[in-house]
């Protein structure tokens, strides 16, 4: 009987005390929210399907495994923010919600949401192949934020005091989300801020006509408000010795961030008219003087480099050239922000190389680069750019901007351990060779982007609270709650990706710090928010009421509806590929594969068993019980 | 096993034929397989602007029938689009979800109308004129249509001014100097081309680069210019020339930049995948640029050249091939093209 074969091969999973999970070991004790005895079969045996009746969460790695694969945009965000549900919100025009829903993940969302990296578009189902484009993520979660309503209810789910006291050196991204968790967990923290004000590169990297500052005020505000002391102006190391903070305080976490500029290290670099794409980012934002010539050449390929074209710009720089060593299929940041360097009249000038910069006394006058050519690098995915021997040619210019990365600056007057030129960690964790001090974002990790800067600085606070509480007081879970309905349209699948009005380009030059991106309307938040697939929705079929019609492959927008003969295991527990077959005798199983599947709803509306079953699927964090 | 060898070559330009006819010229044996999103046969491109008027019919551009193909035994795949190539499994995917196995490709794919980053806003507005599908389209527009106004331009912006006169259209032509393809022109070439242009009865507009809007009123439209100033029109045409069709490529492995980069024997960094055309970018010494060739006889030459590379018999690309462009009257010394905004 086929209802017999569907019950997979593989033995069930089991928990060992050592906090593993393995096939072969009997079960020593049963998980406390072990959900897989409600699996569909005989007793004894394990298969992925599950009928889910109420609400239940797992521990079980095949969830994890199930979240990471079938939930993209989720799994890509470092701090796994919970994407399907705020979309969702929006949909139900709830922005308020929507909005704290993001916070309880990533703590800027209003932020985040006007200079997100945004990997989680690069994952979205809605971008594959055949499928269209991603949706505009980045932009609903600034929605959410733009369309709460006014003095929306803040919510953070407090733990009583700890009496323990934490010191977080800088104040940026990963500082930020550090100093949060740690509030949030009972602690006293006090955040020291070399800068005159709080924010670290958001508020002296980024151009405010990218992130407007009263917004980012008001959510650093946000968390200031739980008890945080902010000391500005303090530079650890020099106003105050990092072993200080060490006899102070009972830890310390520094997020000192990477503010050191690399530099072109070329002939010429010292001349007057070469600036660093970070040092005129930060006297900008300071609301300093910097010079800026008629011809502007910017110099490397990232948002530093992007912001610095665009800055210039508007300080009335004639022409600005990027010039960049590989190609714009290999720049490091986004379509998006390639199209708006453009359409204010930036040029990008690919595979060049800098060869040294020119000038007379003193005074820059140009930039002599070489052509490159494009070889694999040794993985086969990225490419490195080789100069060209005898193909220099120089290029006029009165300023010349390097933005080619940053490092660390990390002179607390105490050894550390470093890495290169980033500060050490202990393997899979944050605390650095001494004791009591804890190390995240972008000094331990070199430049990334704000969100990863920000997930590491709130893990680094678990790992702080776990030293001080003597265990995890928080735990992810994978919470299952039975849907009724769809919530999808099939029609939803073809509107178009709802472009975000921007500022016509005079209007940005005229005043340097207006806003460039203004916004979505409810109406356009709400028509993109439909684009979403709810990947969150997890479809199966129950094949013991199946009739293996096939009507639902029938209906099937593409190949997501299998007839299959085994499902593999991954070293880790969760499931892998499905194998399919065409031949009936083999099949075991009608299934969904929910990694093709785009929840478009049409199997099940149109199965006659009513053997469908869609379940609403969320990574939540829970408190761990003691 | 040289029987089994599959010939692709995905595009039906002057760059694939000739590529095609080369190889089956070399290797009676091979399969060969010619591919084009486009549903037309080969046609002239210089006979486009006359099309659009009504001048002459669609089977008046076709250069070379079906049968000459079977004759080659070329098989021809016409309104099939490649939608990805994998190099590393020698595959291409058509839009039909179709897989074609290749055992070397060659990539002549041409190139389509380059639009403007700062007419990004209402770019839905205006037409273009890069292929056939276009200038059906156009042609459509013209019938209706009185009053033109043409942004640009570039070496076929010229021959359509001339052909709408003809027709009897009111033609203004807003100059975009510094913007001019392939090459920006200089005060001498600007004043040549204006007065070939005033004397075809065309209003040329020299300093009112660039149109800030353009909106649809009534049955027509009505632009911006810089100034403020408003002009009405009936059709807006826009004329900046062409930038390769590697779009598809991107994610492939293929390197590209403004076009597929290759070598000196139209090799791209993957192996048995060449580019040659419109769509071919090579690394020229003496120029110590790259650059991309224009023009019908250059991609011929290209297509030929590339055959014969892929054949095993090394011909290297001829870095300056001696071509001057006469523009309805107006000649510009360039075979090729290095940058666009």
């Amino acid at each position: 009987m086929l209802t017999q074969r569907i019950l997979f091969s593989h033995p069930p999973l089991k928990k060992t005390g050592d906090g593993f999970f393995t096939g072969q070991t009997p079960r020593e004790k049963p998980m406390k929210r072990e959900i897989y005895s409600s699996q569909v079969g005989t007793e004894g045996t394990s298969g992925m399907l599950r009928i889910i009746k109420e609400i239940a969460f797992s521990d079980d790695p095949r969830d994890f495994g199930y979240m990471a694969d079938n939930v993209p945009c989720q799994h890509a965000c470092p701090a796994a923010t919970n994407i399907p549900g705020y979309i969702r919100c929006i949909t139900e025009n709830r922005y308020g919600r929507s909005y704290e829903l993001n916070r309880s993940y990533n703590i800027l969302p209003a932020t985040l949401g006007r200079i997100c990296s945004r990997p989680c578009e690069a994952a979205c189902r809605h971008g594959e192949d055949d499928l269209g484009d991603p949706v505009n993520i980045c932009q609903l979660k600034r929605a959410a934020a733009d369309l709460k309503p006014a003095m929306h209810r803040i919510k953070e789910d407090l733990y009583a005091p700890s009496g323990k006291s934490v010191a977080v050196i800088g104040s940026g991204p990963a500082g930020i989300g550090a100093a949060h968790d740690l509030a949030v967990y009972g602690h006293n923290v006090t955040l020291f801020e070399n800068m005159p004000e709080a924010g670290g590169m958001l508020r002296y990297g980024i151009p405010a006509f990218r992130l407007p500052r009263d917004i980012l005020n008001l959510e650093i505000a946000n968390v200031l408000r739980l008890g945080v002391t902010l000391q500005t102006r303090v530079l650890v190391g020099h106003d105050i010795l990092l072993k200080d903070l060490l006899k102070k305080y009972d830890a310390v976490i520094t997020t000192v961030g990477c503010m050191e500029p690399n530099r072109l290290g070329v002939e010429g670099g010292e001349m007057d008219g070469v600036v660093s794409g970070l040092d005129y980012m930060v006297r900008t934002n300071l609301g300093q003087e910097v010079e800026t010539g008629r011809r502007v050449i910017v110099v490397g390929d990232g948002f530093t480099a992007m912001d610095c074209a665009r800055t210039s710009l508007r300080k009335g720089a004639e022409s600005v050239r990027i010039n960049i060593r590989a190609t714009e299929e290999y720049m490091p940041v986004d379509d998006h922000e390639i199209r708006e360097v453009k359409v204010e009249g930036a040029r990008i000038y690919s595979l060049v190389s800098t060869q040294r910069i020119l000038g007379s006394h003193g005074k820059v006058e140009g930039i002599e680069f070489l052509r490159t050519r494009l070889e694999d690098s040794p993985d086969g995915i990225g490419r490195i750019a080789v100069p060209i021997d005898h193909s220099e040619f120089v290029m006029e210019a009165d300023t010349i901007i390097s933005a080619i990365g940053q490092h660390p600056k990390v002179e607390f007057g105490q050894p550390l351990e470093m890495h290169g030129q980033r500060i050490g960690v202990r393997p899979g964790c944050f605390l650095t060779s001494v004791d009591r001090l804890y190390a995240a974002g972008d000094c331990v990790t070199g430049a990334s982007n704000v969100i990863s800067a920000l997930a590491a600085g709130r893990k680094a606070a678990h790992e702080v609270d776990e030293r001080f509480a003597g265990r995890r007081r928080k735990a992810l879970l994978v919470r299952f709650e039975p849907a009724e309905q769809t919530d999808r349209d099939r029609e939803y699948d073809f509107i178009k990706p709802v472009v975000m009005p921007t500022l016509p380009v005079k209007d940005r030059l005229e005043e340097p710090d207006n806003e460039v991106e203004l916004g979505y309307s409810e109406g356009e938040a709400g028509k993109e928010s439909l684009r979403c697939y709810l990947c969150s929705l997890k479809y199966e079929i129950d094949v013991s009421r199946c009739i293996y019609c096939s009507m639902c492959i029938d209906v099937a927008p593409r190949d997501c509806i299998k007839m299959i003969s085994s499902v593999a295991q991954r070293p880790d527990g969760s499931y892998g590929e499905y194998g399919e077959t065409g031949n009936w005798n083999d099949v075991v199983a009608i299934a969904i594969d929910n990694k093709r599947c785009i929840r478009c709803g049409k199997c099940y509306e149109v199965c006659p068993m009513n053997c469908i079953t869609i379940t609403k699927t969320e990574l939540v964090e829970v408190d761990r019980e003691e | 096993m040289p029987k089994d060898d599959h010939y692709v070559i995905i595009g039906n330009g002057p760059a694939g034929n000739s590529a095609a006819d080369t190889l089956r010229k070399e290797d009676p044996e091979a399969k060969i397989t010619l591919i084009s999103d486009e549903k037309s046969l080969y046609y002239y491109k210089h006979r486009v602007p006359l099309y659009t008027v009504g001048g002459c019919e669609p089977e008046d551009l076709s250069i070379r029938p079906y049968r000459s193909y079977l004759e080659n035994r070329i098989r021809l795949r016409l309104g099939q689009r490649v939608e990805k190539v994998v190099p590393a499994e020698k595959l291409l995917y058509l839009n039909h979800m179709e897989k074609v196995h290749y055992t070397k490709l060659i990539l002549a794919v041409g190139a389509s109308a380059r639009r403007l980053p700062n007419h990004a806003g209402f770019a839905d507005h205006l037409y273009c004129l890069a292929g056939l599908d276009d200038a059906r389209r156009v042609r459509k527009a013209m019938m209706a249509a009185s009053r033109l106004v043409v942004l640009g331009g570039d070496l076929i912006s010229m021959g359509f001014a001339r052909e709408a006169r003809k027709a009897g259209k009111e033609v203004v032509f807003i100059l975009y100097s510094s913007l001019f393809w392939p090459v920006s022109l200089k005060e001498e070439i600007q004043q040549s081309v204006t007065k070939r242009l005033n004397s075809l009865g065309v209003k040329v507009m020299s300093d009112a680069e660039p149109v800030t809007d353009v909106r649809p009123e009534g049955e027509g439209y009505t632009l911006t210019l810089p100034d403020g100033e408003e002009m009405s029109t009936d059709l807006v045409l826009s004329f900046f020339g062409s930038v390769p069709n590697i779009r598809f490529l991107v994610g492939s492995g293929i390197n590209t930049e403004k076009g597929v980069l290759v070598d000196h024997l139209m090799r791209s960094n993957q192996e048995d995948v060449y580019a040659c055309g419109d769509c071919a970018q090579i690394y020229n010494p003496e120029l110590k640029d790259y650059w991309v060739s224009v023009g019908w006889g250059n991609a011929e030459a290209q297509g030929e050249l590339t055959a014969m590379n892929l054949l095993g018999r090394e011909k290297v690309i001829d870095y300056q091939p001696k071509e001057i462009f006469e523009m309805d009257g107006v000649t510009i010394r360039t075979s090729w093209w290095k940058t666009f905004a």
